[in-house]
């Protein structure tokens, strides 16, 4: 989906990273709202805690 | 007292004359001792006597007797027991020689198409309405003008269909009718008043389009769309709240005696788990409808003006009908939660008994509605020369449909001989057993609908380059965002749904469509925001090939099949009912017809109605067709 402006590949890399690393906590947050909501608690490793 | 002419008293005479006297004072005496006894053994000389004493204007009272009213109370029976569900036999049904659900049926569910229908187009033109007054651009009204023109004719062909049904019920259905007619009672009236109403706003909305046209004006033209619609959401709700009754009874005892107020029985269990469902399925119906129309006089036409005009018309409808598509799943996961809630037995007969087959036509039957929708998104992608960055992910986007496809059509079950059975070593296959079941059903459900935002956003994309310095950040997101959603639906189908208990199983589907709808949600708000002031390509209307034409009919086909199939089963589920564990369906036909017959009735609503769909078309385009003036051959006659 690139197009527009260019930044450079450090920039572009760091930029990928961050992003990723913040929705993939953000999904996994998600996981855990959704569930303990329900009454079904996830540990950690998002193995059934109940 | 008597005196003879002598002057003599004659004693005898004043005898009898004091006797009389006498007697006279005795009785007045007597009687009046014995009315004050009365009184007193009435209490009338206590001080709350008055009142009793005076009777009210209307009470009469013979003198000895109680008084009138509490006489008739005496000898009335005693208060009628409370109207219990009327149980009729067999021959209470009346024999018209064919079969009395196929008629209902039929009419039902030509009612429902054409109501669908028209109650979701007012929905989307008033929402295109505003879009055009906003934007200033009068594309926009015209457009949604020429979709009311097209739904006009429906409102008639709807209301005939529906007083159709109303007469066939109370024929063929008499006891259950007027059981229906006691528990829902006056709300009947207001239902009939109701299409009062919606007829008035209805054509002062059509006819008072051009005289409502600008300035406040039209502002006074959207508010009576917005009632136009409101009259219209009501009907549905109401009409909702009887087949809601008839599955999930409430506001009535176990016998059918009505216990609770109107408001009790109509919000049953499934009432809005109903209505949303009706609600989203209604507009994306509706956008395929009329979005046939436009290809219809898309491919009619050569005058390049006009094929541009019914292209974008065309591209609209079908941007509606699949943004309503999109989150009907989930609304029919919550009806199907509730379903189970209600009764387990209910849930059972619709996904895990004699239904459940039916649930894979489902499959078959999105799937060609999301397969013809990205089809015709990836054929428009062709108007704007800006889609060449985006058409190398069309085949990705293909291959990942079509394998879900595959995987959502999986049956669990399959129907096997003794010694297909035993060649297969069990009744499920190694393979196609694990992918029968709702796990996988959900991974490949969710995903077809994260691609198909895919691709409906590539297109939205295809014509516009953003300007904004943050551009590569929100897209590095956008592509985050769908890479981890896509695992996360994987992740949690597969180790949920095979590797932990049911409770487990069950919750984690939530987390599913959770995954997707932020997805769609995300991808709506950073478009917004991306492409904001972006730069325009330009994008040729018109262009388009006449194959992604058949597409945008092929969505109102399957739509129609879809919609006559889950009818099928909301009203199958309730088994030998007319009113479920109520009142009991004693009819020649109160059985789950079989497959074949349904699907041949499906079948056969469905080439009706599009029949009907094309008496409309056709309707419309006559309205806008004028005849050329004849020339005068000489000598006056007419050539």
């Amino acid at each position: 989906m690139g197009d527009e402006k260019r930044m450079g590949l450090a920039g572009t890399l760091m930029v990928t990273l961050v992003v990723f690393a913040v929705v993939l906590a953000a999904f996994y947050g998600l996981d855990h709202l959704i569930m303990s909501i329900q009454g079904l608690p996830l540990n950690m490793d998002l193995s059934p805690a109940g | 007292m008597s005196n003879d002419m002598s002057g003599r008293i004659s004693w005898p005479a004043i005898f009898s004359g004091r006797l009389w006297t006498l007697l006279l004072v005795v009785m007045l005496t007597v009687a009046g001792a014995q009315t004050v006894a009365q009184a007193a053994s009435h209490g009338m000389g206590s001080a709350d006597s008055a009142e009793k004493r005076i009777a009210p204007v209307g009470r009469v009272q013979v003198e000895g007797q109680p008084l009138i009213e509490e006489a008739a109370a005496a000898s009335a029976p005693e208060a009628p027991e409370p109207l219990a569900a009327p149980q009729p036999q067999r021959k209470d049904y009346p024999n018209i020689g064919v079969s009395s659900r196929a008629v209902v049926w039929i009419a039902a569910q030509m009612h429902l198409f054409f109501g669908a229908l028209v109650l979701a187009v007012p929905l989307f033109v008033l929402v295109i309405e505003l879009t055009g007054l906003v934007t200033k651009d009068e594309r926009y009204d015209d457009m949604a003008h020429e979709f009311m023109k097209i739904s006009l004719v429906g409102f008639s062909i709807t209301a005939i269909f529906g007083g159709t049904l109303a007469l066939a019920l109370f024929l063929l259905y008499p006891d259950f009718m007027g059981y229906m007619m006691r528990v829902f009672g006056v709300q009947w009236l207001w239902y009939a008043a109701l299409f009062f109403v919606e007829s008035f706003f209805l054509y002062t909305y059509y006819y008072g389009w051009n005289a409502l046209r600008y300035g406040n004006k039209k502002w006074v033209h959207l508010t009576l769309g917005l009632m136009l619609n409101a009259a219209g959401m009501t009907i549905m709700v109401l009409a909702n709240s009887w087949a809601t009754f008839m599955m999930a009874p409430s506001g009535v005892s176990e016998t059918g005696v009505v216990t609770g107020s109107i408001w009790e029985i109509m919000k049953g269990p499934l009432w809005n788990p109903i209505n949303l469902h009706r609600f989203i399925a209604n507009i994306g119906f509706g956008g395929a409808v009329v979005g046939a129309y436009a290809a219809f006089k898309f491919l009619s036409t050569r005058d390049p003006k006009l094929r541009a005009h019914y292209d974008w018309m065309g591209y609209t409808s079908n941007f509606i009908a699949i943004l309503a598509f999109l989150p009907l799943p989930f609304a029919g996961y919550w009806l199907m939660a509730e379903i189970y809630a209600y009764s387990q037995q209910m849930g059972i007969t619709a996904m895990g008994g004699i239904l459940a087959w039916l649930f894979i036509v489902q499959a078959v039957l999105i799937g060609t509605i999301l397969l013809a929708g990205n089809f015709y998104l990836w054929s428009g992608m062709s108007r704007t020369e800006g889609s060449v960055r985006y058409q190398w992910m069309i085949k990705y986007i293909a291959v990942i449909l079509v394998i879900c496809f595959l995987t959502w059509m999986t049956p669990h079950t399959l129907i096997l001989s003794a010694r297909e059975i035993s060649v297969l070593g069990g009744s499920h296959h190694h393979i196609l057993g694990p992918l029968g079941i709702m796990p996988a059903k959900n991974i490949a459900v969710n995903l077809m609908l994260i691609v198909t935002f895919l691709s409906f956003q590539l297109y939205r994309r295809s014509d516009k380059v953003a300007v904004v310095p943050w551009a590569s950040a929100a897209n590095a997101c956008m592509v985050a965002i769908y890479l981890v959603a896509i695992a996360n639906i994987i992740f949690v189908g597969v180790y949920y749904g095979y590797f932990t208990n049911t409770v487990y199983k069950v919750g984690s589907s939530v987390i599913q469509v959770a995954s997707t709808l932020v997805v769609i949600i995300s991808g709506l708000v950073i478009d917004g925001f991306l492409y904001k002031g972006a730069k325009r390509l330009p994008s040729h209307w018109g262009q388009v090939s006449d194959r992604s034409q058949y597409a945008l009919f092929a969505l109102p086909i399957a739509f129609t099949w879809l919609m006559g199939l889950m009818g099928y089963v909301r009203s199958s589920v309730k088994t030998h009912w007319h009113v479920y564990t109520v009142m009991k369906d004693n009819s020649p036909d109160n059985f789950i017809p079989t497959i074949g017959y349904a699907g041949n009735m499906i079948t056969l609503v469905t080439i009706l109605f599009l029949l009907f769909v094309l008496f409309m078309f056709w309707i419309a385009n006559l309205s806008s067709t004028r005849q050329t003036r004849p020339t005068t051959a000489e000598g006056g006659a007419v050539a």
